[in-house]
């Protein structure tokens, strides 16, 4: 679980580096792809085409928030991305519900739920898929950025953006790319979460809450450090409801998040800027 | 005068007065009941209002502080048994209270760690009300009597007209809060946070103080919320009910109380709106009505980016059709908010009362308010002590960023009614130094006396406190406020009236103060009849200007002029030079970085030059020409290298 909510807090660093701006209706990217695949499962499609299918979907919904709601708050330099990325986020939770419907649905998988022994933990083969597949995203997409041109054009972005532009990189065009990647990850764990959560117009809003709190914990920054604060903050959720009650599990990430940012608000993992005038 | 002053209070009067009497003549429970939530989403609005609006944070928190309002309201009713005012109380301190503990954390924080920290906030305000079933009754709800107010019982109208009365008193007392200080100061503080505290104001404290008070507002609407529906649930206060008083506030408009008013309507309106498919088909048609004629003007006078223009005909087009083929437009209720919303964020960012505004602030005349005369400068600025005694001593000081050490062990001393210049090639240190000594980086040693006492270290605000005052290179002017607010914003010793008697609208006479020292400021720089300008429209030099006028308004001891003849033009240059003669001749003493040698040799009477974050030379601007270290740190080479004999057998490797 604490995986999952790293994968999705990669793809707010995604975004963050590039443009210095996330998307706030991600849990409806989350929550749209994993609709939407289902929906091509339930046409017949084969388990891998209906991947494939809700990558691209996951990546073209990015990049709608981008052009509608970033670009604009961009060039004018305000923060109106925050507001503009939640009533997109609002009109697709709208959609989904209507569209769809408020019931939860079960999302078949190929992957066997039936619990494992090892080493005295219980784990399941479909929580072992969920490791592998946050892992391979977010190993492929570092291998992007760092072995292809477009890949480095999107690491000199977020390096300097000013100076980038200057040596010729559009950079309006490498924040629509990580957009597109941030929306294909968040499509993913749309993918994987699916299977566990059930897909429902709410699935994704509490894992949305922690997915943040995950990122700001780590700092927006932090590269591999949501990895490392996920897994922490899944297994401080498994604690707080199987000691406090069920009730409280999203407590401990919120007030984690509150701490985080009150105490280190760049984070566990990230550096501090330096303030210049 | 007159007519503004009618205008303006008496369309506030008129409209209250209206309201008032609905009930009269008006019998029907629902609208009473309407009438009632207007109310008080007026109030919860004009909270929210201070945050999203002035000082320009996205807040998703404020539908928890309207929760933590009603919830205390209805406990202290219910367990203690108290009255209604003594629970209102209640809910307005408990509002105050989560909102100062809320806002000192996360007010550190800028933008979207901001709006993520009161989303967090709100989501464990429900869960907590959720899950301490022992206190909140969790999700079965809570249930009270509406309590007695001083011993009566109140009728639903008794009710509604409290309500309109707290709406009043809300109005007004934040008037008074906006025309005040406090209102320009938390304008000016989202422009430039820095320079609010390099001007004295405290931006952190006013920040966590503008954000309890709109909590606060919420928490009393909540009281009022509790004691209107008798029945409280956690479900209520989630995110839906946030981006529905969101909409209310940015499609009323920002920064005005009649735009948080226009917002109450509508949100109070909406189910019913809704709920009728005629009326609803129309208000969407309407809506694209004035998306295309908006767009096509727009288009025309190239005001705006064509995509400003378009995605509100788009969204608004995508509503029209929408209700055309949707069969149920409750379902759809969320959807149809975040189009309108989109569109208002997106096409009319001042929202509909500030286009209103506008609107009829032109075409009735209204002019704006009287701007008092000048003071004599005089009675502003200190008289002339010139006595040359050491009034900032700097020593050993030293500033590192990692292995670059900009200020290297640098030891100065500035004395009383000199200008003294600080010169060096660019990357020397004058920066930093400047940074340090007005506390914007702290040191990473040495020493630092203003007057013979230890100038505090790294705190804009504290150093600014104890007399010094700066311009910046990059200018940081409040863009937003117009030229005697940026001033005003700044000036020292003249608002006396403590906040209690501020808020009950009785520090005219502070302001007009205040006004005529202003005045007397922006004459000085030549910038009297551009009062009312905003300080982004003004011309280049102007602006530059404006800075020193606002930073004369701390009244300091020491002005750190930073680099003030950049990127002037010749005249403008001169114009400069004769304005800092006629500051150092008030007795301010004046420490110049300055590049243009000829304004440096023209005013100072001492010069420092850096190089390498050390000082290589000090002396009259003669000397210091002169020195063999100075030209070769701004030339590189120096003649006489030249000349000497290559020593020993060694060629120079060039």
């Amino acid at each position: 679980m604490g995986l999952v909510y790293a994968l999705i807090a990669y793809g707010f660093q995604l975004t963050y580096a590039t443009s210095k701006s996330i998307n706030f209706g991600q849990g409806e990217l989350v929550m749209l792809s994993a609709f939407f695949s289902l929906t091509l499962l339930n046409f017949g499609a084969p388990y891998w085409l209906m991947v494939i299918g809700g990558l691209l979907f996951g990546a073209a919904l990015g990049l709608v928030v981008e052009r509608a709601a970033v670009r604009l708050a961009l060039q004018q330099k305000s923060e109106g991305w925050i507001l503009l990325s939640i009533i997109l986020g609002l009109l697709g939770f709208s959609a989904a519900e209507n569209i769809w419907g408020r019931d939860d649905r079960p999302f078949p998988t190929p992957i066997s739920a039936d619990a494992l022994h090892v080493f005295g933990i219980n784990i399941t083969p479909l929580e072992i898929s969920v490791a592998i597949g946050v892992f391979a995203v977010m190993g492929l997409v570092e291998l992007f950025k760092r072995k292809t041109l477009l890949g480095k054009a999107f690491e000199a972005v977020s390096a300097d953006r000013d100076a980038a532009e200057l040596m010729g990189i559009s950079a309006t065009r490498t924040i629509m790319l990580s957009y597109g990647l941030s929306g294909m990850v968040a499509a993913m764990a749309g993918i994987l979460i699916a299977p566990i959560t059930t897909v429902g117009p709410t699935m994704a809003s509490a894992l949305i809450l922690k997915a943040f709190a995950v990122a700001v914990v780590a700092g927006l920054d932090s590269g591999f450090g949501v990895v490392l604060i996920g897994i922490f903050l899944g297994a401080l959720e498994s604690l707080t409801s199987f000691y406090v009650g069920s009730g409280w599990r999203e407590a401990p990430g919120l007030i984690l998040l509150i701490l985080a940012l009150a105490l280190r608000p760049n984070g566990v993992f990230g550096k501090a800027a330096i303030v210049k005038v | 005068m007159l007519k503004r002053f009618l205008w303006l209070r008496g369309a506030e009067i008129f409209a209250l007065l209206l309201l008032a009497a609905v009930p009269l003549w008006v019998s029907n429970a629902y609208a009473l009941g309407l009438l009632t939530l207007l109310a008080i989403y007026g109030i919860l609005l004009i909270g929210l209002d201070v945050s999203v609006g002035y000082l320009g944070q996205v807040n998703l928190g404020h539908a928890a502080f309207l929760g933590l309002g009603a919830y205390a309201a209805g406990l202290c009713v219910t367990l203690l048994g108290w009255g209604m005012a003594g629970a209102l109380a209640m809910s307005v301190l408990v509002g105050l209270l989560f909102g100062g503990l809320l806002a000192l954390p996360a007010l550190r924080l800028a933008g979207p760690q901001f709006a993520l920290a009161t989303l967090s906030f709100s989501a464990l305000t429900t869960t907590v009300l959720n899950e301490w079933e022992a206190l909140t009754g969790g999700a079965q709800g809570l249930s009270l009597a509406r309590p007695p107010l001083f011993g009566t019982n109140l009728t639903a109208h008794g009710f509604y007209w409290l309500c309109l009365v707290l709406l009043g008193l809300v109005w007004w007392v934040m008037r008074n809060l906006l025309a005040s200080q406090w209102g320009r100061a938390f304008e000016a503080l989202r422009d430039s946070p820095i320079a609010c505290d390099a001007m004295g104001v405290g931006t952190y404290r006013h920040k966590v103080a503008g954000f309890a008070f709109g909590s606060a507002l919420g928490g009393l609407a909540g009281g009022l919320y509790a004691f209107n529906f008798q029945y409280l649930q956690p479900q209520s206060f989630t995110y839906e009910l946030m981006v529905i008083l969101l909409l209310g506030v940015v499609l009323g408009g920002r920064k005005s109380l009649w735009g948080a008013f226009f917002g109450a309507c509508l949100i109070v309106l909406l189910p019913n709106l809704l709920s009728n498919r005629l009326l609803f088909e129309m208000i969407a048609a309407a809506g694209l009505l004035i998306a295309v004629i908006a767009g096509a003007r727009a288009y025309r006078h190239k005001t705006q980016q064509i995509f400003q223009s378009l995605a509100p005909i788009f969204a608004m087009g995508l509503l029209v059709i929408g209700g055309l083929l949707v069969e149920n437009t409750e379902n759809w209720r969320k959807a149809i908010f975040a189009l309108m919303l989109f569109s208002v964020v997106v096409g009319l960012p001042d929202g509909v009362m500030g286009f209103v505004a506008t609107f009829l602030v032109r075409s009735l005349g209204i002019v704006p308010a009287r701007i008092e005369p000048a003071a004599r400068l005089d009675a502003v600025l200190n008289q002339p002590v010139s006595d040359a005694k050491p009034l900032l001593e700097l020593k050993n000081l030293r500033r590192y960023f990692g292995g670059v050490k900009a200020v290297d062990d640098i030891s100065l001393t500035v004395r009383t009614g000199q200008v003294h210049g600080l010169i060096g090639p660019n990357g020397s240190g004058k920066s930093t130094l400047v940074n340090v000594v007005s506390g914007l980086y702290a040191p990473t040693g040495g020493e630092m006396l203003l007057q013979g006492v230890a100038l505090p270290m790294g705190s804009l605000l504290k150093v600014s406190r104890a007399g010094v005052a700066r311009t910046f290179q990059n200018l940081q002017l409040f863009g937003e406020l117009s030229a005697i607010d940026n001033v005003m914003v700044a000036l020292k010793d003249v608002y006396r009236t403590p906040l209690g008697l501020l808020l009950l609208g009785l520090a005219a006479a502070d302001e007009r103060v205040a006004q005529a020292e202003a005045m007397a400021l922006l004459a000085l720089v030549g910038l009297q009849d551009e009062a009312r300008s905003l300080a982004k429209d003004l011309t280049y030099g102007a602006q530059r200007r404006l800075e020193i006028a606002r930073a004369l308004a701390r009244k300091p001891a020491l002005l750190i002029l930073d680099e003030p003849a950049a990127g002037l033009a010749k005249p403008d240059v001169q114009t400069l030079i004769v304005l800092i003669r006629t500051i150092q001749a008030r007795g301010i003493t004046i420490v110049l970085i300055e590049h243009h040698m000829d304004v440096v040799s023209e005013l100072c009477d001492v010069v420092t030059v850096l190089d390498g974050g050390k000082i290589i030379a000090e002396g009259s601007p003669e000397y210091v020409k002169r020195d063999s270290k100075v030209i070769k740190a701004y030339l590189g080479v120096v003649q006489e290298e030249f000349a000497e004999p290559l020593s020993g057998k060694e060629l120079p490797a060039c």
